[in-house]
C-alpha cells in the first residue's frame, strides 16, 4: 500500500517530509486536506493530528504526525531500501553530529528565518496585514548572528556535517522561502561557505523538484 | 574514560541529559562551567559550543552538544549496556510515536511552560523585573489547551506512549519547575490522566534523585 502524505506544499513542515520521501526514493501519494478549516474537524483531531496540524503520514494502518518525527520514522524504516542515500549515518558519532545540527536548526535557525517569512510571505496572505519592518529587522539581526556561526562551521564542508544528511533537509523549506525574497538573499550570499552550502542544496535533484512543487 | 557533562543543574537542558544518563545507568562526572559569562569566552565557543550554551558532553575524544542530540546519542550508544531500560524502542512504529511526542514537547508544550517558568522564577533573579501577569495569563491559556489534548492522549496510559520513554524524560525538567510553583500546579492536578502521568514520573527513582540534586 502506497504511503499517503496529508499536507500542503506551501507548508514548510510538509515540504520537509516531501524532500525526505524523495531523497529516500520512497513512493507516496500526496493528499491536501479539504481546507485549513478541515484541520479543526473533530474527525481530523481524533484520527489524524491531536493538535489539528499538518503534515500527517499514513503507512498502511500506521498514522504518524509531526514532520521531524515522520522523517525519522521514514529513515528508520526505509533508508537503504529504495536507494543508497544515507540521511542518518549508522556510525553513532556521525549520527550524533547530525542530531546536533538538527537541534541547531530547531533552536537557533528556525526562529529568525520564520520571523522573516512570517512577515514577508504570510502576513498579507493569511492575516491581511503589511509586513512589520521592526520584526523583519530583528529577524535579520538574529539570523546574521546564527549565519556567522554557520559560516565557521561550514569551513571546508559541502554540507553541515560534511556529507549530506537529514540536518540539511530540515533547513531547506524555510530557507527556500526566505532566500527567495530578493531583499534577504544577501544573508546567505554574503557568506562564502553558507552560499556554497545553500547552492549545493538547491541544486540537488530531489530538492529542486520539491521546491518546484511549492511554486506550482 | 568516564563521560564528562558540562552544565549547571539549574539549567533545564542540563537536567534533561542528567535524567537520561541516570535512567540508562551510565556513569558520568558533572563539571559546572566557571560561570555563565565563561560560556561566551572565545575558547568555550571554539571548543565546546559555537552558540555558547550548555550542556556539552565529552565521551572520550567525542564532543556533542544540544541536550536532545546528546540524549539521542546516549540512547544509540548505551541503551541496554548498563541496564534494561529502553528509552527508544527498537520497534520502528513504537519509536515513531516516541518521536511524535518528543515533537509535541518541543513544538507545543515547552513554550507555555517556559513562559511560566521564565516569569515566575527567572524574571526577578536575572532581569530584576516582577512577573508580568499578562504573559502568565496567556501562557496558562495556551498550556490549558495543550494539557486538554494530553488528557485525552494519556487515557489508559501510565506514560506518553504507554511505556516509559525518552519523550517522558524530555517533558520533565520544565514541568518540574512549573509544577513546583504552587499557583500553577493546578494545571496538572486538575486533569486525572495528566496528574497520574506526572506522579508516575516524579516517583521514578532516577527522576526523584535528579530533582533532588537540582534542589540541593
Amino acid at each position: 500500500m502506497t504511503i499517503k502524505l496529508i499536507g500542503y506544499p506551501i507548508s514548510t513542515p510538509t515540504l520537509r517530509v516531501v524532500i525526505c520521501l524523495k531523497e529516500l526514493g520512497i513512493p507516496y501519494e500526496f493528499e491536501p486536506p479539504a481546507s485549513f478549516q478541515a484541520l479543526k474537524d473533530k474527525d481530523y483531531i481524533a484520527n489524524k493530528h491531536a493538535f489539528g496540524k499538518i503534515p500527517v503520514l499514513l503507512d498502511g494502518d500506521y498514522v504518524i504526525n509531526e514532520s521531524r518525527a515522520i522523517c525519522r520514522y521514514l529513515v528508520s524504516k526505509y533508508q537503504g531500501k529504495y536507494n543508497d542515500t544515507i540521511l542518518i549515518p549508522s556510525d553513532v558519532h556521525k549520527a550524533g553530529l547530525v542530531e546536533q545540527f538538527i537541534s541547531y536548526e530547531s533552536c537557533y535557525y528556525d526562529s529568525p528565518v520564520s520571523k522573516i517569512i512570517g512577515q514577508e510571505v504570510f502576513a498579507k496572505k493569511f492575516r491581511g496585514k503589511d509586513p512589520d519592518p521592526e520584526i523583519i529587522k530583528q529577524g535579520r539581526e538574529d539570523l546574521s548572528k546564527v549565519l556567522d556561526v554557520y559560516e565557521k562551521l561550514l569551513e571546508g564542508k559541502e554540507y553541515l556535517i560534511g556529507e549530506f544528511s537529514l540536518a540539511d533537509i530540515f533547513h531547506c523549506p524555510c530557507t527556500n522561502l526566505a532566500y527567495g525574497i530578493a531583499a534577504h538573499s544577501d544573508l546567505w550570499d554574503n557568506r562564502p561557505n553558507v552560499k556554497n552550502w545553500w547552492n549545493n542544496l538547491r541544486n540537488r535533484d530531489c530538492i529542486k523538484k520539491s521546491f518546484e512543487e511549492v511554486k506550482n | 574514560m568516564t563521560i564528562k557533562l558540562i552544565g549547571f543543574l539549574i539549567s533545564t537542558s542540563t537536567l534533561r541529559v542528567i535524567i537520561c544518563l541516570k535512567e540508562l545507568g551510565i556513569p558520568y562526572e558533572l563539571e559546572p562551567p566557571a560561570s555563565f559569562q565563561s560560556l561566551k569566552d572565545k575558547d568555550y565557543i571554539a571548543n565546546k559550543h559555537p552558540f555558547g550554551r550548555i550542556p556539552v558532553l565529552f565521551d572520550g575524544d567525542f564532543r556533542i552538544n544540544e541536550s536532545r542530540a546528546i540524549c539521542r546519542y546516549l540512547v544509540s550508544k548505551y541503551q541496554g549496556k548498563y541496564n534494561n531500560t529502553i528509552l527508544i524502542p527498537n520497534d520502528v512504529y513504537k519509536a515513531g510515536l516516541v518521536e511524535q511526542f518528543i515533537s509535541y514537547e518541543s513544538c507545543y508544550y515547552d513554550s507555555p511552560v517556559s513562559q511560566i517558568v521564565s516569569q515566575e522564577l527567572l524574571a526577578k533573579k536575572f532581569w530584576g523585573k516582577d512577573p508580568d501577569p499578562e504573559v502568565l495569563k496567556e501562557a496558562r491559556k495556551n498550556l490549558n489547551k495543550v494539557l486538554d489534548v494530553y488528557e485525552k492522549l494519556l487515557e489508559g496510559k501510565e506514560y506518553l506512549v504507554g511505556e516509559f520513554s525518552l519523550a517522558d524524560i524530555f517533558h520533565c525538567p520544565g514541568t518540574n519547575l512549573a509544577y513546583g510553583i504552587v499557583t500553577h500546579s493546578d494545571l496538572w492536578d486538575n486533569r486525572p490522566n495528566v496528574k497520574n502521568w506526572w506522579n508516575n514520573l516524579c516517583n521514578r527513582d532516577t527522576i526523584k534523585k535528579s530533582f533532588e540534586e537540582y534542589r540541593a
